[in-house]
């Protein structure tokens, strides 16, 4: 196998499903609005102007959204909050940011380390925090262009049965807009808490995401 | 690492450029 997808198989091959799936959503969504249209007596709309348009474009972010949602809440929860078992949490005594020599930063960082993790000041602190603020800027704004794509499609409905359109400030507040927002919401939390507590005592052998199959439930964030 | 690199930036290029077409055609349509 070449070097860089043997380095990479991870994110190329989660890169490959992502893509075929969301074509995949294009071409059946594009199909059930054509549907609808003809129930309706209205007139098709072509694969492209599907594909740009803000029906498409609210469902891809109103998942998007969620998704990092549920990594953003995990990366900050996973610091304070703690789960006896689980593979998915810290040992019960290490709650918290843990000391520079634990977080290999300042004069505990080792030659290799990442030259923000030994610049110290803004910089280190910054760099601290990196994964939690991109995440978090990704479900800020994904769920962003949710509200914005959403509040259009919401106004077309409304306008289709002769009733006012919304201000974005008013379809945030909207029954459509909750709606869909946590039904996503509600199934990513169960997700997560399932992995927190099933990672306990169910394994699987060969997945950083289990024990060691033989590691005893009571063996708090250990890797497999 | 070269090519995780070069993973890295195709997911964040990806991500951001997803999220500012949505936020453009939401505000261009509005």
């Amino acid at each position: 196998m070449p070097r860089f997808f043997k380095d990479n198989s991870l994110s190329i091959a989660f890169g490959l499903i992502f893509l075929a799936s969301l074509a995949g959503q294009a071409i059946s969504g594009h199909g059930s609005v054509n549907h609808d249209a003809a129930l309706h007596n209205g007139d098709p709309i072509s694969f492209w102007h599907y594909v740009t348009s803000a029906v498409f474009w609210t469902d891809v972010m109103e998942n998007w959204q969620s998704e990092y949602l549920q990594f953003t809440l995990y990366i900050c929860a996973t610091v304070w909050l703690l789960q006896k078992g689980s593979n998915e949490s810290k040992q019960l005594d290490r709650a918290g940011g843990e000391s520079d020599e634990e977080q290999l930063l300042g004069d505990h960082a080792k030659p290799n380390s990442p030259r923000w993790a030994k610049a110290g000041g803004w910089r280190t602190s910054l760099f601290s925090n990196s994964l939690l603020l991109v995440m978090g800027s990704i479900w800020v704004l994904s769920w962003l262009a949710q509200s914005i794509t959403g509040r259009i499609n919401y106004n077309e409905t409304q306008l289709d049965h002769h009733a006012s359109p919304v201000s974005w400030l008013t379809y945030v507040t909207t029954s459509d807009f909750w709606n869909r927002t946590l039904q996503n919401w509600q199934s990513e939390f169960l997700a997560v808490g399932s992995m927190a507590i099933l990672s306990v005592y169910l394994r699987q052998r060969g997945s950083p995401e289990s024990k060691p199959v033989g590691a005893p439930h009571s063996a708090t964030g250990t890797e497999g | 690492m070269r090519s995780v690199r070069v993973m890295f930036w195709i997911y964040l290029a990806l991500i951001f450029a997803g999220l500012a077409y949505a936020i453009a055609l939401g505000l261009l349509e509005h």
